[in-house]
């Protein structure tokens, strides 16, 4: 017994000692691995928390957003409307190859064409699949969860006005630049500054969280340009129908606003729609009233009588003799139609007389006659800024010849586009003062330079009235309630070795109402098909039509009396308050 | 009057004491610990994969009640009947340890059979075998303490059976489960009172072994290295650790607070299971790692205080099983923590009472459940039976 107690009292001494070391190497254990949680946590912790930071946090950009262009009313012309773009990390999405299907279909898109494309790019990280998704179908791709495929947010401009107004406007492309129009010549106004943030990424690459912003994206400033939407619409419709009509091949009408020098409506047939990027045709992309050159023809000779009437050696009721109808320039004939005989300058104008015209042009100083046509802008840039602009073409008076000077009275020999001569009509309508004309709304009428006395602008647009009189050639541009001021041109076009037989750019430049001018306007319709091409069947007709309903929409008040006729009855009820 | 005893000693609650205060409260606190940690760790990726955040939530609250009834069942029935059916369950341990390696019987996940189907769930049967063989160790210190503390025999023959035990783990293969029960075994026998020369040349022997067997299969190799410098290869041996240490890392003095760990965020794999830590770490900080080393150290102090006590009130199978199931819970705690932390190699075993998984939860709770009622049973008063029966 007590033996047994004794080695029973040894087991328990034994298994006390034993269990003590076993303690002291727990405890041992325990405080090694603290020593441990110390050492990563707060000894290693920089260095840990900098890999993981390597593998966690990524720089994403933000997009920023692209300013709005609109008309003078605010109406929008182009917006930015926030779109999601598909990419895939083809490396990635391979590895769950068996969800391409899946994919294929969310999309839309033959799946074996679909892996095709991510086999051909394997070792690419980053891939557009598919631009531009409205946000709601790209999220439920996403909602997919298949491996590899994320969306990023983009804007994406949409034009309201479509081709109405896209000429001017212009687009940019899918990455947001500006490409043409206002969207090119804008493009730093309006595009922002892309953001930059630091995100937190779960292993699959989504953003979990903002860390912080690096660079706030700074949103593009909105652009109102000088545009008249309703306007830019009356003008659209009317040169569309009449260029449809006349199966012309082009046609242009630029509106200035006289008193600002402000560009109202500006189109352009043929048109394209810019929001439809699929049929791309690059010539119809071309705003050719502010690029594309023409000879003016008799449209150009109220400018020859401007600087008549200020060279001093005529006067509003001095005479000039047609006799016998033609005039032998070296080697070439001018002709007119028929003989007018001795009569006032106006008559020049109203019965469009080329002998007349040239007589004059030859009989004024080069240089004179020169500095009043370079001071009316022509050969020169306009202050429009538009990109792609052409200056059209002046020649120095040095280069002239005696037949330069002739062909020039009648809008021969020199070029202008549509923009620069409605600049140089809208000269008229404000009294000699030369405004520069702008895309872009202005605040206050912007510092204007004198060209020609107050006295001659006033003769020439009393001239200029007698062009839609009666007895002028262009008495489709008579507008009912206004008294209209303009000058009509029937051009034969240039070809190859002279000038084309049977192709004829019709034109008309116009100022509406003649009392106290707001318009400015050029109508340039470019060979008609239909055998009628005269400036005044052709282009006056849609002069008419858009300065009559241009002047309601301003709200001009009518100038004609006297005012019997029931059309100017309805007028005068509309326009008064 | 015989008849009368056992009926008193068969009543449900043991006699003396209730419940262990510090260890019950341990228990409890380890085990909320873990249903945080596992929702927390898990909610984005069973999010993701089952659709279902609470998924696992939900699965480890099953998992607890499991738990819970298995750890009052193991408190209600006396220890003396573990004792008596120890041998079934040394049966019982090698029944399941054999027919986990039985193709197609046996369920195999990452390349390791390891687990047995059993209807909605799969047991881990290395979890139950385990405490099967400590009951078994237990009771054969018991009994043949004398043998074990004089003869190289008596020594051997338990440490054959747990070897036995051990070739089968390798099977499937299980490194680490093979690792703990050895180690365990070999600590019992330890205490049981063998001699220091057999034992340290035993345990030379055994390390020899582990070292070979890490050497001669390719992906210990590889997981030997990673551990080695794991930045070496960070993005592929060496990915879960760096991960893990990375999550760890991040912890600082407090954590990024709980929810916040980026690193469960697919970057650590095996988050919600064996690498719960490094989530835990990474959201409570080292303000939480020391808490979480201080619960371990709380619960294996207990269980080697109840096996003092019980040796010294002459209960040895109780001593020695609480001992076992002590050392075995902060054996493999720390082994969890330190593989986190990148000081072992990885292995496989779970943060007991933690991690996410059935079997290992519920026998970690039985395990507890029989520690209380080796506590309850030496805290009788010590000659109250004896003086009635005298």
């Amino acid at each position: 017994m007590s033996r047994m107690r004794f080695s029973k009292s040894m087991f328990q001494r034994r298994f006390h000692r034993r269990l003590l070391v076993v303690a002291v190497i727990f405890s041992a254990a325990f405080l090694v691995l603290l020593g441990r949680a110390v050492q990563l946590q707060l000894l290693d912790q920089e260095f840990l928390a900098r890999q993981g930071d390597a593998r966690h946090l990524r720089v994403a950009p933000i997009a920023a957003h692209r300013g709005m262009i609109t008309d003078r009313h605010g109406e929008p012309l182009a917006v930015s409307t926030p779109v999601d773009s598909i990419w895939v990390n083809p490396k990635q999405l391979l590895e769950a190859s068996d969800r391409v299907g899946e994919l294929a279909r969310a999309l839309g898109r033959p799946s074996d064409r679909l892996l095709g494309l991510l086999t051909q790019n394997p070792d690419r990280e980053f891939f557009y699949l598919t631009r531009h998704m409205p946000p709601y179908k790209a999220e439920a791709i996403l909602d997919l969860e298949i491996p590899g495929v994320y969306t990023q947010r983009e804007y994406r401009r949409y034009y309201p006005a479509g081709e109405v107004a896209g000429h001017v406007i212009g687009f940019t492309n899918i990455d947001d630049q500006g490409l043409e129009g206002l969207e090119l010549a804008y493009d730093p106004w309006l595009s922002g500054q892309p953001g930059a943030k630091r995100v937190l990424r779960d292993r699959l690459g989504r953003a979990i969280e903002n860390v912080e912003s690096i660079r706030a994206p700074q949103a593009g400033r909105d652009l109102m340009t000088s545009l008249d939407l309703r306007i830019q619409y009356l003008a659209y419709r009317a040169l569309k129908s009449m260029v449809q009509q006349q199966s012309a091949r082009a046609g242009s009408v630029v509106i200035l606003d006289v008193v600002t020098g402000e560009v109202l409506a500006m189109v352009n047939q043929p048109g394209y729609n810019p929001n439809d990027r699929r049929r791309f045709d690059v010539a119809r992309f071309r705003n050719q009233a502010a690029t594309d050159l023409f000879e003016p023809g008799s449209s150009f000779k109220p400018f020859i009588i401007a600087a008549a009437l200020e060279s001093g050696r005529y006067q509003a009721d001095s005479f000039i003799d047609t006799s016998p109808g033609y005039i032998i320039v070296g080697a070439k004939t001018i002709e007119d139609k028929r003989n007018l005989g001795r009569v006032p300058i106006t008559r020049v104008l109203t019965k469009s007389s080329n002998v007349g015209a040239s007589r004059i042009a030859l009989s004024l100083d080069a240089p004179q006659l020169w500095s009043v046509l370079d001071s009316f802008g022509f050969g020169q840039l306009t202050s429009s800024g538009f990109p792609g602009e052409s200056a059209g073409l002046l020649n120095h008076h040095e280069h002239w010849r005696e037949i330069g000077q002739a062909v020039l009275a009648y809008g021969y020999g020199l070029s202008v586009t549509p923009l620069q001569l409605a600049q140089a009509y809208a000269i008229f309508g404000a009294g000699g003062l030369k405004r520069p004309v702008s895309l872009i709304a202005v605040e206050e009428p912007p510092a204007a330079v004198r060209v020609i006395s107050a006295a001659t602008a006033a003769s020439v647009m009393q001239m200029m009235e007698t062009v839609v009189g009666p007895e002028g050639t262009a008495r489709k541009a008579k507008l009912a309630g206004y008294r209209v001021a303009g000058k009509t041109g029937t051009v034969r076009k240039a070809a190859a070795g002279g000038y084309a037989e049977n192709r004829y750019t019709a034109v008309f430049g116009g100022l509406a109402p003649a009392s106290r001018p707001r318009l400015a306007i050029v109508v340039a319709i470019h060979e008609p098909g239909n055998g009628v091409y005269y400036g005044g069947e052709v282009a006056a007709p849609v002069f008419a039509e858009v300065a009559a309903g241009a002047l309601r929409v301003l709200g001009v008040a009518p100038d004609e009396t006297p005012a019997d006729t029931a059309d100017q009855r309805v007028i005068q009820a509309m326009s008064r308050p | 009057m015989s008849a009368a005893r056992r009926a008193t000693q068969a009543l449900p609650l043991p006699p003396g004491r209730q419940l262990d205060p510090w260890l019950t409260g341990a228990t409890l606190a380890l085990v909320t610990l873990g249903l945080i940690m596992v929702t927390s760790a898990s909610i984005t990726s069973a999010d993701r994969e089952l659709g279902a955040p609470f998924q696992y939530l939900i699965r480890q609250s099953l998992y607890l009640g499991a738990g819970g009834v298995a750890a009052a069942v193991c408190y209600l029935i006396p220890l003396r009947v573990w004792e008596r059916g120890a041998f079934f369950l040394l049966l019982g341990a090698f029944v399941l340890l054999l027919m986990v390696l039985i193709p197609g019987v046996g369920r195999e996940v990452n390349g390791s059979t390891r687990w047995l189907p059993m209807g909605p769930v799969n047991l881990q049967v290395s979890e139950p075998a385990r405490l099967m063989i400590l009951i078994f160790i237990s009771s054969y210190v018991t009994r043949r303490s004398k043998v074990l503390a004089e003869t190289l025999g008596g020594f051997m023959k338990p440490v054959g059976i747990v070897a036995a035990a051990c070739v089968l783990l390798l099977a499937e293969p299980d490194f680490g489960a093979a690792t703990v029960l050895f180690a365990t075994c070999l600590g019992v026998l330890f205490a049981g009172g063998v001699r220091l020369r057999y034992f340290f040349s035993l345990a030379a022997t055994a390390l020899l072994a582990l070292a070979a067997l890490a050497l001669t299969s390719p992906y210990r190799v590889r997981r030997l290295t990673a551990f080695m410098d794991p930045w070496a290869d960070p993005y592929d041996a060496g990915f879960q650790l760096t991960q893990s240490l990375i999550a760890i890392g991040r912890g600082e003095w407090i954590g990024v607070g709980l929810g916040g760990s980026v690193q469960k965020l697919f970057y650590l794999p095996e988050a919600h299971t064996d690498f719960v830590f490094a989530v835990y770490a990474e959201e409570l900080g080292l303000i939480g790692v020391i808490a979480l080393v201080l619960l371990y150290g709380l619960v294996v102090w207990r269980a080697l205080t109840v096996a003092a006590r019980c040796i010294d009130r002459g209960h040895i199978f109780a001593g020695c099983l609480s001992f076992g199931i002590g050392s075995w819970l902060g054996a493999q705690a720390a082994i969890n923590i330190a593989v986190n932390m990148g000081m072992l190699p990885t292995k496989g075993l779970t943060l007991p009472l933690v991690s996410f998984g059935g079997s290992s939860l519920v026998v970690c709770c039985a395990a507890i459940g029989l520690v209380l009622r080796a506590s309850a049973e030496c805290n009788r008063p010590p000659n109250r039976s004896r003086g009635r029966s005298s």
